[in-house]
């Protein structure tokens, strides 16, 4: 079975300088994921997982190495064109949810629109789509503020969602919530994966590195093993790919 | 639109940032309601002194000297009594010289039995009438005879003849002025109101030589009006009244003239200069509240950018390019300048019409400072805001969300 890569990177080399000092984050790291894989990444605090997120998510550049996203060479891309990479093919699930303050649901899940070249015509009703697909239909005009965690975490899913990207990048998605509300955002990856996205997740915690297939762990800027998972719930995938179709 | 939208963005994160916006507007709008204000009292200053020239009955072959060293309109010692009869006749024997009225001047109270009014009372002699092409509407100006025998006869302006008598006919009464009697003989034909305000009907005549005996009781001349024969020749005449003056009073050559010479054209020097002089002041000030303004501008922008890094991490990590960033908070600069120059117009516009309307100064609103409020707020706006733009547009996107 051939699976098209979408994100290729190999020894990837991270450095931050520092008024003379270098931090080296990422010592050459080399992954490949093929589409609609479920992958996560765990690891030690300070082992440079969000590092990774930020450059697989094209917020900045590696010192080193090459990274292939989708066949485009992203290393040797301007701003504008990492810009348009990360408005067409990434949605960003953060711990800290980052949604715009004072502004309602519906219109910070309608903000990566602002940013297409063309808006789409459709633009209001896609955004009430995936509103309705994360079960929030109800609090559209509500503000960060006047959701709860959970909810506001719905909304960022629905943000990521809304230019229906190849690649979901979450850090920590549950971090910020209760076992409960946590349960329901991995259950919404889950579905999100079942229908042939391509999922990673950083985490600290085990019962989210469970959800996925693969599970890469990271150690002091390396990664230290890759696995796939023997406890994948293929049958929870499964019921969330009938529940898709 | 791409622009547009960035546009949308900036009104909606003024919106959400109200007071930061408030207090961005205010700089701008103290500058822009000053620069408004100053404007219109120049123009207000303008058109007063302009119509004064119009209601002066000034032809380009008449001037005037007034007694007193100073300029124009503005003597610096009024206790001057060196301008006497005796220049008058000098003056009047000077070739060139067709017409020749010395005035003296007070304002004084009239009284009509209960009826009181303040007007200015000059004392002039009966050539003021052909020098000055007043026509009296009722009744006749006063002659020589009345001169020659210092007869209490009074012509009035319109003005205090309304306030004093209403709609009665004033011919042939007596008025008191200050404590002698007059008899009103004449009513000068109503000029009305200069748009101004400044109003020329506010006056009274009567014969110089009573003034100077019953009256004032002073022999000293307030000013002398003098018309030349023709119009080229008023510079040669100006020169030899000079001459004449300078003789008469005992100047020595070192001294300064103790008189001023009043001419259309030296009044219309003096709107140019002080209209120049008053540009200066202007460009200085709204120059100066500007730039306060854009300063302060800037600073709660930087500020804002530092609150609001999140979310311009998070629009960069949804596809914002830096030049949206850009625009979006040059956006903001420019039309929180914008909405400050706004608010600084309509707020000078009120300053300006209240003193005109208190009569505390003359001010007079025209287009141009709102004009010039939209453009200078627009490039302060520009100006100020292009640098916490790009800093916040160079923000890089995987710092900003950690
Ligand atoms: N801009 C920077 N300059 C210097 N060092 C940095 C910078 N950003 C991150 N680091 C360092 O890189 C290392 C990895 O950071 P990173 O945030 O990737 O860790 P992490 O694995 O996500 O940790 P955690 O689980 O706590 O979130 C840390 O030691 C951090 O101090
Ligand atoms: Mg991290």
């Amino acid at each position: 079975m051939k699976i098209s890569k979408v994100i290729e990177i190999d020894s990837i080399i991270k450095t931050y300088k520092n008024e003379g000092f270098e931090t080296n984050v990422l010592k050459g790291i080399s992954i490949s994921i093929g589409e609609g894989d479920y992958v996560s990444v765990i690891g030690p605090s300070g082992s440079g997982k969000s590092t990774l997120m930020t450059i697989l998510g094209c917020l900045s550049q590696a010192t080193s190495g090459t990274y292939l996203l989708d066949g485009e060479e992203v290393g040797k891309l301007r701003d504008s064109e990492l810009s348009r990479i990360r408005n067409e093919k990434i949605g960003f699930v953060f711990q800290a949810f980052h949604l715009l303050p004072g502004v309602s649901a519906f219109d910070n899940v309608m903000m990566p629109l602002i940013y297409c070249n063309k808006t789409p015509a459709d633009a209001k009703e896609r955004v009430k789509q995936v509103l309705i697909r994360v079960g929030l239909e109800h609090r559209m005009a509500h503000t960060p503020g006047q959701l709860s965690g959970g909810e506001q975490q719905r909304v960022t899913i629905a943000r990521s969602l809304i230019n229906n990207p190849k690649i979901i990048l979450a850090d920590e998605p549950t971090g910020n919530l209760d076992s409960k509300n946590g349960a329901e955002i991995m259950s919404a990856f889950d579905h999100l994966n079942a229908e042939g996205r391509t999922i990673i997740i950083i985490t600290h915690n085990p019962i989210v590195s469970e959800h996925a297939r693969r599970i890469l762990t990271l150690r002091d800027g390396q990664i230290v093993s890759d696995e796939i998972n023997e406890n994948f719930k293929e049958s929870r995938a499964g019921i969330a790919r009938a529940a898709v179709k | 639109m791409r622009i547009l939208k960035n546009l949308g963005q900036a009104l909606r994160g003024l919106q959400l940032n109200k007071a930061n916006t408030f207090l961005m507007t205010l700089g701008i709008m103290i500058g822009i309601a000053s620069l408004t204000v100053i404007v219109a009292i120049g123009e207000g200053t303008k058109s007063k002194v302009l119509n004064r020239i119009a209601n002066m009955g000034f032809g380009p072959e008449s001037f005037s000297v007034y007694s007193g060293a100073g300029r124009l309109f503005f003597g610096r010692n009024r206790n001057t009594t060196s301008m006497t009869l005796q220049d008058v006749d000098d003056i009047r024997a000077m070739p060139g010289v067709a017409i020749v009225v010395p005035r003296q001047r007070k304002r004084m109270r009239i009284i009509n039995k209960k009826e009181f009014t303040t007007t200015r009372v000059y004392g002039v002699s009966p050539e003021w009438q052909p020098a000055r092409q007043w026509e009296v509407v009722d009744g006749e100006f006063f002659n020589d005879t009345d001169m020659d025998r210092k007869r209490k006869v009074i012509v009035l302006g319109n003005t205090p003849a309304h306030k004093i008598f209403g709609e009665m006919d004033p011919l042939g009464k007596k008025i008191r002025v200050g404590q002698v009697f007059f008899e009103v003989i004449g009513l000068l034909e109503t000029k009305g109101l200069t748009e101004s305000g400044y109003d020329p009907d506010d006056r009274a005549l009567i014969p110089l030589t009573t003034s100077m005996s019953r009256l004032f009781r002073q022999t000293h001349l307030h000013s002398i009006k003098v018309v030349s024969t023709n119009s080229e020749a008023v510079g040669q005449t100006m020169e030899g009244v000079t001459q004449v003056l300078r003789r008469n009073h005992g100047l020595s050559p070192l001294a300064d003239d103790d008189f001023r010479f009043v001419t259309p054209e030296g009044i219309m020097q003096w709107v140019t200069e002080s209209e120049q002089a008053l540009n200066r002041m202007l460009l200085l000030i709204s120059t100066v509240s500007l730039l306060v303004g854009g300063v302060v501008i800037m600073n709660i922008l930087l500020v804002s950018i530092r609150e609001r890094i999140r979310e311009i991490g998070v629009r960069r990590c949804f596809g914002a390019r830096r030049g949206d960033i850009t625009q979006q908070f040059l956006f903001e600069s420019v039309l929180v300048s914008l909405l400050g120059g706004a608010m600084g117009s309509s707020l000078g516009w009120v300053l300006s019409s209240s003193l005109n309307h208190f009569d505390l100064l003359p001010a007079k609103i025209t287009w141009d400072p709102f004009v010039l409020a939209f453009g200078f707020s627009m490039i302060v706006g520009l100006i100020f805001g292009i640098h916490p733009a790009r800093k916040a547009a160079r923000l890089s996107p995987d710092e900003t969300i950690r």
